[in-house]
């Protein structure tokens, strides 16, 4: 096939400089890559992992009943609207990782390991189903329980004393958060384990799936109804319902936060991507100026010179594609797959679908030929007078007030002068060229800020909490059966014993809706002040208020200060006022209320504890174990059930494990950023020496040394790059509110504080010099070398 | 010109001024000029006396703040901006001081280059033609080199070869000389006399004294008017 001489030239063009050619492909590749990594990770999760969540057949509600047996769950099965029903009790208790060290467990009785049909887990590893004496742990569980297939644990609940199980298998159960991010043991046992009959320690409950439309709560709520009036025309009472968000994943704000972040993220790295292919494309231009003009003076039209120059774009994209794309979906694809371990997710196939390789098509090809079409069009517009005399700038320097100032600019040496004044003759190269830099320190600055917030977010909840240990025990006990003991424990500063208790939330017809704990504050408590979002916190002379936190506000958003909140507690309503809402990332409702109110509503004598908040004379991690043992050992002695006992530092690094995901994301975003934006700096230093190999062959030629004209070029790229920081900062402002603000709200219900990290900022500072010392490199050393006949002879 | 001859170049009353920082500049100040067919005409005169000005508007490169310029029996400024670049390419061939070859084609690709923008030549016809001009010019042994590897000569022949790609009967050239040593310079006007015999008509801006014993006619410009 013949090609005509015009297209000879793009393609000559595009081999002849195979340096500014990668690095044009590497730019646009950069934004493929980029886009590609970050559409096929969030198509593969956002598919794979509700998949993954509905293949276990999660139950539509919970009914919590005194005992249930197989007559009980074929009832349920037989009320209309219910598809499936299945019993799966729940036992509480801990399990020993240490001596008198222990960690929640949560073990799930499975009534026959053959028919597993709601919430199903699958097996992993070893025997299935497990004997009555042994237990299947959840994959994710094994390190947290620090035990292996085949090893005997030891696990207590509070009626039923220590037991040993023997580990006999491992399973997968995507409905649980993964173990060391909740840091809970989780097991399933069988109907006649050895574990079952302590009455107290186990919740008995029948899991249901509705028909119609699983995503309706109000539906749920209404054949869970249905439900338990039937149990309780069998003679049941107390029947408890729990309806969980319905087709919510445990972790699904988690990862709408997250694929939030990478999709923003992902937009900002093509963004970035743009403005550097812009760059590169007006400096192949500017190149290619006096061509421009020989073209049109042998009968090249307007419309033939932009068909060259867009189908160079094009070829370039073309490049760009083929590099980018099997690059974004292997980076993708790991990527996802690292996600879905931290969601406990399964990833059945990481195919990637259609739509996502066409966009990445569309953008690696539509992107470049969008931001050219500006240059382009310019370019092959000029007249051939404006082509041969480079008269593109329109304007000399020194026509303006500006040029006016630099030119006033003295006490430098002359070079730098020189410098300074060549980088701001041609104003508009360099705001593209600072433009991209900073758009790429913004984002990266804007990745560390949203970082730091979370951090802060984290210190300030607990800052709120001013104790280090907290035990919660099995049932509620008088604190005098513990309380001079705990007190007289060296280690031990003071402590406060608090009522916390289950209560619902009443709808509006009255019927229980959604589940709440309602913790009773010791009047004038020093150990927890909350961040406040609205209203005050509880005085030492209120009798009956409440404060709500912002996770009870997210399920009842006409929940207001001022007004009231009815509960029903025990069986009986109680109606209080909101004097206050709490700022908590934990997104659990919890409503907090005075002691001794809370006692009297569930009907407990004044002095009754369900948790201990404990201070310890050394606040780190060992002063916390140390004391924790210390306190395992003596509600032993003393007889008092314990469900767990808590270091803070242990629930702090809980949180800290959840936004994991998120935190990766952020990295992984700025990751891609500073590939981008040193791509940026090196192509425009370079590109930059190239339009002034003339000038550089003038400075050679009346005397200025090698090195003296490569210093100029590394300051320049200095300048460029401490510009570059000013406007990053400047634009980091906007672009984190904006992101603290909706990740905020999708993960903890309500934007994350805004914060600037200096750090972030002397971070990207120090990058943007390492940066610009590492990019002049190559252009200083091109100029330096650079023969002064080679320099005027270039055209 | 010969009374009753057809002008195949007109100016008329043609002015150029130029807007500088430092106030405007008038280039050309109403010149008169007609150029017959064949002829072969040298326009001398100082650096900055406007003859470069006055080829660019002969050539479309440029156009007149007031007067006329025709051209083979147009008129320029008459053309819209999308039908110039076509007409150029087919009735004026221009050739440059700096010879202005692109760089990244072959002396062959450089000459079928006109070619395939102007579409007036078959594309199965362009490469014979290219090698058929190149060898007018001696340099057909050079069709599959670069420009880079020739001498300022040979690529002086090889501009004079794309200028006449498409076959125009006028030919242009901006101090073509300029940058070739004497015996060069007095073989490029040689083959432009020969061109000019052959019936094209060709307009060259120089600076060369000798070149006046080369030409039909030499129009003197200066500071704008014709002498």
């Amino acid at each position: 096939m013949t090609i005509a001489p015009r297209w000879r030239k793009v393609l000559r063009d595009i081999g002849e400089a195979p340096f500014r050619t990668s690095l044009a492909v590497l730019a646009m590749a950069a934004g493929v890559f980029g886009l590609g990594a970050i559409l096929t990770a969030s198509a593969i999760l956002s598919r794979e992992v509700p998949k993954s969540y509905a293949g276990t057949h999660p139950a539509s509600a919970t009914l919590l009943v005194d005992g249930v047996d197989d007559a009980l769950v074929t009832l349920a099965r037989k009320v209309p609207g219910v598809g499936d029903a299945e019993a799966r009790s729940v036992i509480r208790g801990r399990l020993r990782v240490g001596e008198d060290e222990w960690v929640p467990l949560i073990l799930f009785v499975v009534r026959d390991f053959d028919d597993v049909r709601l919430d199903r887990f699958t097996r992993e590893a070893g025997a299935w189903p497990p004997a009555d004496d042994e237990v299947l742990l959840e994959r994710t569980s094994l390190g947290v329980a620090r035990a292996g297939i085949g090893e005997i644990v030891t696990v207590s609940t509070a009626d039923a004393g220590e037991r040993r199980l023997r580990v006999a298998g491992s399973v997968h159960a995507p409905g649980l958060a993964p173990a060391w991010m909740d840091h809970v043991v989780s097991g399933f046992v069988t109907w006649r384990s050895v574990m079952r009959g302590a009455a107290e320690a186990e919740s008995a409950a029948i899991r249901v799936v509705v028909t119609g439309d699983r995503l309706d709560e109000a539906h749920i709520r209404g054949v869970a109804g249905r439900v338990r009036n039937a149990l309780e025309a069998q003679g049941r009472s107390g029947i408890r319902i729990d309806v969980p968000p319905p087709g919510r994943h445990p972790h699904a704000d988690q990862m709408d936060a997250f694929l939030f972040l990478l999709g923003a993220f992902g937009l900002l790295a093509c963004a970035l991507s743009a403005l550097l292919v812009a760059n590169m494309i007006h400096a192949l231009l500017i190149e290619q100026v006096r061509q421009v003009g020989v073209m049109k003076a042998i009968g090249a039209t307007t419309g033939q010179i932009a068909a060259l120059y867009l189908g160079q774009v094009a070829l370039l994209g073309g490049l760009a594609l083929a590099a980018g794309i099997p690059l974004g979906t292997a980076a993708g694809r790991g990527y996802a797959s690292f996600s879905a371990t931290i969601l406990n997710a399964t990833i059945t196939s990481d195919a990637v679908p259609l739509r996502v390789i066409a966009a990445q098509i569309a953008i690696g090809l539509a992107l470049p030929l969008a931001v050219a079409l500006g240059p382009v069009f310019l370019a092959s517009r000029l007249s051939i007078r404006q082509a041969f005399t480079q008269d593109l700038a329109g304007r000399s320097f020194g026509s303006s007030a500006f040029d006016r100032g630099l030119a006033r600019i003295r006490g430098l040496p002359r070079p730098l002068i020189l410098s300074i004044r060549s980088a701001f003759h041609r104003r508009g190269r360099l705001a593209l060229t600072v433009g991209t830099l900073a758009a790429g320190g913004a984002v990266f600055v804007s990745a560390l800020n949203i970082s730091g917030a979370w951090s802060r977010a984290v210190a300030e909840e607990f800052d709120a909490r001013r104790y280090d240990v907290d035990v919660r025990l099995s049932k509620p006990a008088p604190s005098e059966l513990f309380a001079k003991e705990v007190a007289a424990l060296p280690e031990v500063e003071r402590f406060e014993s608090w009522p916390d208790i289950s209560a619902a939330i009443a709808g509006a017809d009255g019927e229980a809706g959604f589940r709440l704990s309602l913790v009773g504050v010791e009047r004038d408590s020093r150990t927890f002040e909350p961040v406040l979002l609205a209203g005050r916190w509880l005085g030492g002379d209120d009798a009956a208020t409440v404060v709500v936190n912002q996770g009870l506000m997210a399920r009842a958003p006409a929940l207001r200060v001022g007004g009231d909140i009815v509960l029903i507690v025990k069986g009986r309503k109680v109606a209080w006022p909101i004097v206050g809402v709490a700022k908590e990332l934990d997104p659990a409702p919890i409503a907090y209320a005075p002691s001794r109110a809370v006692l009297e509503a569930a009907g407990l004598p004044i002095g009754t504890a369900r948790s201990l908040r404990v201070v310890t004379r050394r606040h780190d991690s060992g002063g916390q174990l140390s004391v924790s043992r210390d306190l395992e050992r003596l509600f032993r002695r003393a007889g008092v059930g314990v469900l767990a006992i808590q270091p803070l530092l242990d629930r702090r690094k809980a949180i800290d494990d959840h936004l994991v995901i998120i935190r990766s994301a952020l990295v992984f975003a700025s990751a891609l950023v500073l590939l981008v934006g040193a791509l940026g700096m090196t192509s425009a230093l370079t590109l930059n020496v190239l339009e002034r190999t003339r000038e550089i062959g003038v400075l050679g030629a009346i005397g200025a040394a090698p090195r003296t004209i490569a210093r100029n070029v590394v300051f320049e790229g200095m300048l460029m790059g401490a510009l570059s920081w000013c406007a990053a900062l400047a634009l980091a402002v906007p672009v984190t509110w904006i992101l603290g603000t909706v990740a905020g709200r999708i993960f903890i219900r309500s934007p994350l504080a805004f914060y600037m990290s200096p750090g972030a900022a002397a971070v990207w500072l120090a990058l943007v010099i390492v940066l610009s010392g590492f990019s002049s490199f190559y252009p200083a050393w091109r100029a330096g070398r650079l023969a002064v006949r080679e320099a005027l002879a270039y055209e | 010109m010969l009374e009753g001859e057809a002008a195949v170049i007109g100016l008329l009353g043609v002015t150029k001024t130029y807007d500088t920082p430092a106030g405007a500049f008038s280039a050309l100040r109403g010149i008169d000029l007609e150029i017959r067919s064949g002829e072969f005409v040298a326009i001398v005169g100082k650096s900055g006396s406007g003859k470069s000005t006055l080829l660019n508007m002969v050539g479309g490169i440029d156009s007149p703040t007031s007067g006329a310029v025709t051209v083979g029996g147009t008129a320029i400024q008459s053309l819209p901006p999308s039908r110039l670049a076509g007409w150029r390419g087919r009735t004026v061939g221009i050739v440059f001081q700096f010879f202005q070859l692109l760089p990244t084609l072959t002396v062959a690709e450089n000459v079928m280059l006109p070619m395939d923008f102007c579409g007036a030549i078959p594309s199965r016809r362009r490469l014979k033609r290219a090698l058929d001009l190149l060898g007018r010019v001696d340099v057909a042994d050079q069709a599959d080199k670069l420009p880079s590897s020739l001498s300022g000569g040979q690529q002086q022949r090889v501009a004079i070869a794309r200028a006449m790609a498409n076959d125009p009967p006028v030919i242009l050239a901006d101090e073509p000389t300029g940058n070739l040593d004497t015996p060069t310079g007095a073989a490029i006007f040689r083959l432009f006399g020969e061109l000019a015999a052959g019936g094209r008509t060709v307009v060259v801006v120089t600076h060369e004294r000798e070149a006046a014993s080369a030409v039909d006619r030499t129009v003197t410009i200066v500071d704008g008017c014709v002498a």
